[in-house]
């Protein structure tokens, strides 16, 4: 409960706190219904421990300076059709590569007409690899499979102002298979809508 | 009766001659371990007596502190005379662990008083019965495997004239379900701990030069910026989150300066971030990608990964000068240089004909190319010990192991899987 209380507090108020308060406890313990963003996930069982057992003289966690602490950006408000319009498709790469293909070219050339209509929307471009590369070499490389999407779009008359990019690498395949249809898959940009309406 | 007594006077002296060479150990002339033609010393390994759950636990870490340090074979215990837990090496075994080929024998009592593991050493040389440790090491109830480990660092530096390797950690990239934290462990997988936070995204651990803390990145802000993880604070503090990628952090060997990339200019290239003033120069300018810097322990050279050939491939720059050179020609996709403390080789990730990785091996000069055979599955991420003979990488299995120069063992440290991108520390005083 964020939210400032001024005034005092009248009885039906501390009763509809009670119920609140109850209802939020009730959640926590059935658990959320899903998307609670949280930035650290539950560890699973450590039941795969070859050596001595864990010893965890309360449990290690580390944390940010505090002048960084919720740092992270925030996401604004967004409607379902900005979201299916940006965020449907992907453009994808060959091995090794930012090339841009003439199917890839389209697809931005139909985004682009869809930001130019819609001036409110901000538009993150993520760029990822296959897991065949080798982890600091594939952030450098979605870094430059975002760069190419966003140099394209600027090309076509959107303003960089809207378009920021981010490269997860290897790290967030959406096919997890280890075959080449799931690395084709996974060689993508990925275009997130950060802000809009 | 006479022949009773004679042989116990003999066995005195020999007992007297045993503690005259034990107390000597110090100045025992070193064996040579990378003498041309070096072949692993077999030990006979009795199983550990004491405390039945503790002494076989640390039997199979002394089993595996053994192989890893690439010096050791242990005999399979099967194959001895007498399997039995045994305390301490008898004299009258020794004919017995010489027949099955040993060059050692060690023997150990365990027993937990007060919180604390004792564990009593006993290793003899079989040839001249010499006692080569007769000592009692202690650790606490949480940590029993650091006994061991002090008995194997006294047996390198004393015996070897090696550095203590058991001082050394290994921190490494864990991921379960959808996470990946920072995990940390003993460099014979011991003590493992994972670390948690840093926002669900971590990853490039590397060791400063004095232990203290770990550079890696870090999607905390929603990118991929480079923070110091501070190890007695667990603080992470920010050190680089420029626009674009902050990745693939190296100390310097001064620990003054990180190299790092950055594609704040415009593409990925390498930079040395100075960590007191933030100031940073930048060391390559090419339209390629330039990533992974890796430098020579005197601080002269760095190797590092540029696409500028085409295909990704190693390099080597001169610092002073900054002309850049590249070491590696065999092949289409070669990443992740590790220059050897030592400074006489650089290890990277090979992409073999086969589509497998190996750990391939470069001297600074560009010969000398060969490849480990590893574990087989696709090994990436090389990671050198200190003292520059071991090498620890990651698996496609998930999993981290160690291997020697030799490529003849390939030990894994962890199970289970899940595991990536291992960083070996410098030796720790801990």
């Amino acid at each position: 409960m964020n939210e400032k209380r001024n005034g005092k507090r009248t009885a039906a108020g501390t009763v509809i706190l009670g119920i609140l308060a109850a209802l939020a406890a009730t959640l926590l313990l059935t658990g959320c219904p899903k998307k609670a963003v949280a930035p650290v996930a539950p560890e699973t069982p450590s039941a795969v421990q070859p050596q001595a057992p864990e010893e965890a003289p309360g449990e290690p966690v580390m944390r940010v300076e505090p002048a960084l602490e919720g740092a992270g950006r925030a996401a604004g408000t967004t409607s379902a059709q900005a979201v299916s319009a940006i965020e449907e498709t992907d453009i994808f790469f060959e091995f090794d590569s930012f090339d841009l293909s003439p199917t890839a070219k389209k697809t931005l050339a139909d985004k682009a007409a869809y930001l130019k209509a819609h001036q409110g929307i901000k538009v993150q471009i993520e760029g990822h690899c296959d897991e065949r590369g080798t982890v600091e070499y594939n952030l450098a490389l979605g870094e430059r499979r975002a760069k190419a999407a966003y140099e394209y779009l600027v090309f076509l008359g959107v303003d960089p102002k809207r378009l920021s990019i981010v490269s997860y690498g290897e790290e967030r395949p959406v096919d997890p298979g280890h075959n080449e249809e799931a690395w084709a898959k996974n060689r993508r940009a990925h275009f997130a809508v950060s802000q809009g309406y | 009766m006479k022949i009773a007594r004679k042989s116990r006077i003999v066995f005195f002296l020999f007992l007297v001659a045993c503690a005259l060479q034990a107390t000597g150990s110090a100045q025992q002339v070193h064996i040579d371990v990378e003498a041309p033609g070096f072949a692993r010393l077999k030990v006979a390994m009795p199983p550990f007596a004491g405390d039945p759950a503790t002494a076989q636990s640390l039997w199979k870490v002394c089993a595996r502190d053994l192989a890893i340090t690439g010096l050791f074979d242990v005999i399979d215990p099967a194959s001895y005379v007498n399997p039995a837990p045994a305390p301490r090496i008898a004299l009258q075994s020794l004919k017995d662990y010489a027949l099955i080929g040993a060059d050692y024998a060690v023997a150990a009592m365990v027993t937990i008083q007060d919180g604390a593991v004792r564990v009593r050493f006993h290793m003899v040389e079989v040839s001249t019965a010499t006692v080569v440790d007769d000592t009692l090491y202690t650790a606490s109830a949480g940590e029993p495997h650091r006994a061991v480990h002090a008995f194997m660092n006294r047996l390198l530096k004393e015996k070897f004239g090696l550095e203590p390797l058991f001082a050394s950690r290994i921190a490494c990239i864990r991921k379960t379900d959808k996470v990946k934290q920072l995990h940390l462990m003993w460099c014979d997988g011991t003590g493992q701990v994972t670390v948690k936070g840093g926002g669900g995204l971590v990853l490039n651990p590397a060791w400063s030069p004095d232990g203290r803390s770990i550079a890696l990145v870090s999607y905390y802000r929603n990118n991929p910026d480079l923070f110091l993880f501070d190890r007695a604070s667990y603080r992470l503090r920010l050190v680089s989150g420029e626009r674009g990628i902050n990745t693939s952090p190296a100390f310097h060997p001064s620990g003054a300066s990180l190299g790092v990339t950055l594609s704040v200019d415009g593409n990925p290239e390498i930079y040395l971030l100075d960590l007191a003033t933030r100031a940073r120069t930048r060391l390559t300018n090419s339209w390629a990608t330039d990533t992974s810097p890796s430098f020579s322990p005197d601080g002269s050279m760095m190797a590092f990964c540029s696409s500028r050939a085409g295909n990704p491939n190693i390099f080597i720059m001169n610092l002073a000068t900054r002309d850049a050179r590249r070491l590696s020609f065999e092949g289409k996709y070669n990443t992740e240089p590790s220059f050897s403390p030592k400074g006489d080789l650089v290890a990277f990730s090979h992409l073999g004909s086969d589509g497998r990785y190996r750990i391939a091996l470069v001297k600074p000069d560009g010969s000398g190319f060969r490849v480990l055979k590893g574990s087989g599955r696709g090994d990436e991420s090389p990671s050198f010990s200190p003292d520059g003979r071991l090498i620890a990488f990651a698996s496609a299995d998930g999993n981290i192991y160690v291997t020697d120069l030799s490529g003849s063992i390939a030990i894994p440290l962890t199970s289970g899987g899940g595991y990536s991108e291992p960083s070996w520390s410098p030796i720790l005083k801990e």
